[in-house]
């Protein structure tokens, strides 16, 4: 058994799960579909305030939307004592954390393509190109990403604690700001259709990805092994 | 330090190595501010069945779920087939296999999935070797139902199984009689039977007093924090 399977088995294991359960489906499509409705109708009716609020909501509902499913993540381990038997068998903590940390992105990454262009739609922005959708489609999954693995550590370090909700995002709201701002100025860059800004906030994405990776997944075993 | 309680070796039992399969000296292990194990000493022989007997919250399940390398030692060394609990953890893991109270299960996951997983992950067993478990265990007709609609005896019946197909040289069992009817307990008794001549060595948990068709070689109690050997090699719980 290497590291590769047993990070794909783990990722699949949790996809199928939240595939049959639906519990942060649910709940993450319920909460996104109100930010958005509310934000829009907190802007008002001019067009051009709208537009140019498109990239920070479009983040604030897939942040929200990520806490919600980072956390239940977790949840459907701990019951039943699965969590625990998981962490029995001969697999590296790292491989856990990947599989979960892919199970997490993938979800999150498909909810951003997915409620990009309904946010656009809705807040009548306007696309200058092709292009750009393939800039803000790279800047979802860059910040999606990013979100995952510093949501998946944290949703591990609460995990076990009984006011797991409110801590949950307490903990990581101030790590994962410089991400989502990074991910909104790449977002609103590619709007604007100015290629060269939208280059560095992604490589600066990119980087900041990169160094919370290696920090949360060298630390996530201090996390789990009580 | 004082002598550990120990299940002594039997002739043609021996651990990899020929040390004992498990070994705890001083091992202490707090739970919040509560000191659970306060200076276990214990050693076990390869292919013997010892059962673990102590009061609810005495420990148990913390010393297992330590033995399984869920729980740090604070104090004290401890090793399973001559492999440090701590700093070889991912080689003890290769070597044991815990049932839960809770059987550790899936509940989103069919009974034949949860195998699965655990066959992907241990690289134990085949989908073979996991359709002759859930036979063994009485749940092939119930393999593609989802865990969350099996009863509690169902659900550890499935835990059973999962060592079944593991068949790890240490098994770790947290109340395996519990929830079972009495044909699940005379099944744990058989698959307990099987393993120690198979030469696998078994830590049992229990507080079933008259399990006759199971001879334990010994019977140890935790108590105010320490073991104490009740039973010694060859005695039969009464």
């Amino acid at each position: 058994m290497n590291d590769v399977q047993a990070v794909l088995a783990i990722a699949r294991k949790d996809l199928l799960q939240e595939l049959r359960s639906r519990a942060a489906t649910v709940a993450t499509l319920f909460f996104t579909a109100t930010t958005l409705l509310m934000m829009a109708f907190a802007l008002g009716r001019e067009q051009a305030v709208l537009a140019s609020a498109t990239p920070g909501v479009l983040w604030v509902a897939l942040v929200f939307a990520g806490v919600t499913a980072a956390a239940q993540s977790f949840q459907s381990d701990l019951e039943d004592g699965a969590f625990d038997q998981l962490m029995t068998y001969p697999v590296s903590r790292a491989a856990v954390y990947l599989g979960k940390l892919l199970a997490n992105w993938l979800y999150l990454a498909v909810l951003g393509l997915v409620l990009a262009p309904v946010a656009l739609t809705l807040y009548g922005a306007a696309l200058p190109g092709l292009g750009s959708y393939g800039l803000i489609a790279l800047a979802v999954a860059l910040g999606s990403f990013g979100f995952a693995i510093v949501a998946t550590f944290y949703a591990a370090l609460t995990a076990n604690l009984q006011a797991r909700e409110a801590l949950l995002p307490v903990l990581m709201f101030p790590i994962v700001v410089p991400i989502v701002l990074a991910a909104v100025r790449a977002t609103e860059g590619a709007l604007s259709g100015a290629r060269s800004p939208v280059g560095d906030w992604l490589l600066l994405l990119a980087g900041f990805d990169l160094v919370y990776f290696v920090v949360c997944g060298g630390l996530f075993h201090f996390v789990v092994d009580e | 330090m004082t002598e550990p309680a120990s299940a002594t070796s039997q002739p043609g039992r021996r651990a990899s190595g020929g040390g004992p399969a498990l070994s705890l000296r001083g091992v202490r292990r707090r739970m919040g501010r509560e000191t659970v194990l306060a200076g276990i000493d214990l050693e076990v022989a390869a292919g013997r069945l010892v059962v673990l007997r102590g009061s609810n919250g005495s420990g148990k399940t913390t010393l297992l779920r330590l033995l399984a390398t869920r729980l740090r030692p604070h104090a004290g060394t401890a090793s399973v087939f001559g492999h440090d609990l701590v700093s070889e953890a991912e080689a003890v893991r290769g070597r044991v296999g815990l049932l839960s109270v809770t059987g550790g299960s899936y509940p989103v996951l069919t009974g034949r999935e949860n195998l699965g997983l655990t066959t992907s992950l241990t690289g134990k067993g085949s989908d073979d070797d996991a359709e002759a478990a859930l036979m063994r265990v009485g749940l092939a007709a119930e393999a593609d139902k989802q865990v969350r609609y099996y009863s509690s005896g169902m659900k550890k019946r499935l835990g059973l199984a999962r060592q079944l197909l593991m068949d790890p040289d240490l098994w770790l069992l947290d109340e395996p009689y519990s929830a079972l009817d009495e044909d699940g307990k005379r099944l744990v008794d058989e698959c307990l039977s099987e393993a120690r001549a198979r030469g696998r060595t078994v830590l049992l948990a229990s507080h079933e007093q008259d399990r006759d068709a199971l001879t334990p070689d010994a019977i140890v109690e935790l108590a105010g924090g320490r073991l104490r050997l009740v039973a010694p090699a060859g005695t039969a719980p009464r």
